[in-house]
């Protein structure tokens, strides 16, 4: 008992304490990459404090659903990094669901992001929430047909397990092409569904091409640190997904505290290395128009589906 | 990390994989170029399959075989077709008979054919790259898809070599390749067959402004 509300705590606490610091690697590679010297790595949470103390300026055609939705988003995937593993292969709400709830917590954040966008009646926020809509509904087949080829050469949908068992592997893969494949997919939808480069870009205004921006335009203070902070957090879930299915080498496999510890700093390097790819990534790609974003997404869900073909027809 | 231990058959499967891969990739990209170099790519790939292949069975004329193929399909063939591609007034292709995601879910139908035809016969291999045959069979029929849903010549030419490169693939997964003499006559077919499709397709550019082939339904004084 007093083990898993030590799980619980630690687990909330490094991903609330883990997530700005990857949004700012990130910008800070970019910044590097592009030759300026960038903010520092620590800079979102300085944003995030500044965000916390302002007050919030709400319309006063929005309902409900607009200050309430900061909060369902923080939560959803706040919960849905409770399903993920980290630093240790033992999730803290193993219990309580598995890859497709994750996936489905996720799915419930956006969905009230998006009629969040709508509520307040501008028309930004309505055409990021249409365009939100365009790529959500086109990321969910592709993620969920990667999981499921992940979850059969595991034998099973629940992440610990899985998890666990590549890591008792030690540097081999059960089934190489069914991951490689799942992998690929996943990253393409990681980059999708956190906003990233190829799909919407998170470093700018404009209205042609801001997706998550457009959507979150109306909201200021602490509802705005709270969704910045739920962004940061899907960043992060996505990258501890990626670095831990694929690659959970050297996560901590038991509660012991030096299992822990090396764990927890694995995990950080992981993640990092992860996040420096993607402000590559950003540099290296011009953003894709609206709708060529189709035949992005439409690649990732093949490879899902390659994915789960290679797992029968490479079953040698 | 760990040394990877892997079976050799699951290397080949690997191989193969990555192969498939580069015919979803040439299904979804619409620059010439980008076709050829992916092409020249998954040539790459399957030398490196047919390597493979000839060190775990100790096949030696596999690697001529694979020496051939990295030297006329990686190196000899992307750079004529580069060099017809220099030529022409397109770089890009942005019509096509079917849509990039349509294509790629069609080419997805096709691999899931290609499965359930090879299933009944791979259970009766015995070899250790009988899982391959069902890979190579359907990259041939994307190679076709691609022949067939492309205009313009160079990427219908990248689909045929595609279709080759599924071949040379089932060829090795079926019977750890052909006799040396039937492989050595295919290559040079491919060779002559890329040389006079690309002159071809230079006459077709300096004739009509284009390389579509839609133009050549159209009987011209």
């Amino acid at each position: 008992m007093l083990e898993a509300i030590f799980l619980v705590v630690a687990q909330v606490t490094s991903l609330l304490a883990v997530s700005p610091f990857l949004v700012g690697l990130i910008r800070k590679v970019k910044a590097r990459l592009q030759l300026r010297r960038g903010a520092s790595v620590f800079q979102p949470y300085a944003d995030l404090a500044k965000l916390f103390r302002k007050q919030p300026v709400i319309s006063t055609t929005a309902s409900w659903v607009f200050t309430a939705t900061p909060y369902i988003v923080f939560a959803s995937t706040l919960s849905a990094g409770l399903l993920v593993p980290t630093f240790i292969s033992q999730t803290p709400m193993n219990f309580a669901g598995n890859i497709i709830a994750l996936v489905y917590l996720l799915a419930l954040g956006t969905f009230f992001l998006i009629l969040a966008g709508l509520d307040a009646g501008s028309t930004f926020g309505g055409m990021g929430s249409s365009r939100e809509a365009i790529v959500a509904s086109l990321t969910e087949p592709a993620m969920i047909l990667s999981i499921f080829a992940i979850a059969l050469t595991n034998g099973s949908t629940n992440l610990s397990t899985i998890v666990q068992k590549t890591a008792l592997l030690e540097g081999t893969v059960a089934d190489p092409s069914p991951h490689l494949m799942a992998l690929a997919a996943l990253f393409i939808v990681a980059l999708a569904e956190t906003g990233r480069v190829p799909v919407d870009n998170p470093a700018t205004h404009l209205e042609l091409t801001m997706i998550h921006e457009a959507m979150v335009l109306e909201y200021s203070g602490r509802y705005l640190a709270l969704l910045e902070w739920a962004a940061g957090l899907k960043l992060a879930v996505f990258l501890s997904l990626i670095a831990n299915v694929f690659a959970p080498w050297g996560i901590a496999t038991t509660v012991a505290p030096a299992a822990m510890m090396i764990g927890f700093l694995v995990y950080l390097a992981k993640t990092a290395a992860l996040a420096v790819l993607i402000g590559v990534i950003e540099c290296m790609f011009a953003k894709l128009r609206l709708f060529r974003v189709t035949d992005l997404l439409g690649v990732a869900f093949i490879l899902g589906l390659l994915g789960l073909l290679f797992f029968y027809i490479l079953r040698s | 990390m760990q040394v990877l231990s892997y079976s050799g058959s699951q290397l080949v499967d690997l191989c193969s994989a990555l192969l498939l891969l580069t015919c979803f990739a040439i299904v979804a990209q619409r620059r010439l170029s980008a076709c050829v170099d992916l092409f020249a790519l998954q040539s790459a790939f399957l030398v490196m399959t047919a390597a493979l292949v000839a060190y775990l069975t100790g096949n030696q004329h596999l690697y001529i075989a694979a020496a051939l193929t990295g030297v006329i399909k990686v190196i000899i063939i992307p750079r004529v077709l580069k060099k017809v591609i220099d030529r022409l007034n397109v770089k890009r292709e942005l019509v096509m008979y079917v849509n990039v995601p349509a294509g790629l879910l069609i080419c997805g139908g096709l691999v899931m054919l290609a499965f359930f035809i090879s299933q009944p016969i791979i259970p009766l291999g015995f070899l250790l790259t009988r899982d391959s045959l069902a890979i190579a069979l359907a990259i041939v029929l994307i190679g076709f898809f691609t022949m067939i849903a492309r205009q313009k010549a160079v990427t219908q030419l990248v689909g045929f070599l595609v279709l080759e490169n599924g071949l040379f693939l089932g060829a090795t997964a079926a019977t750890y390749g052909m006799p040396l003499i039937v492989e050595l006559g295919v290559f040079f077919d491919v060779l002559i067959a890329t040389l006079i499709a690309g002159i071809y397709t230079n006459r077709l550019q300096d004739a009509f402004d284009s390389v579509d082939t839609n133009q050549l339904t159209v009987l011209k004084e």
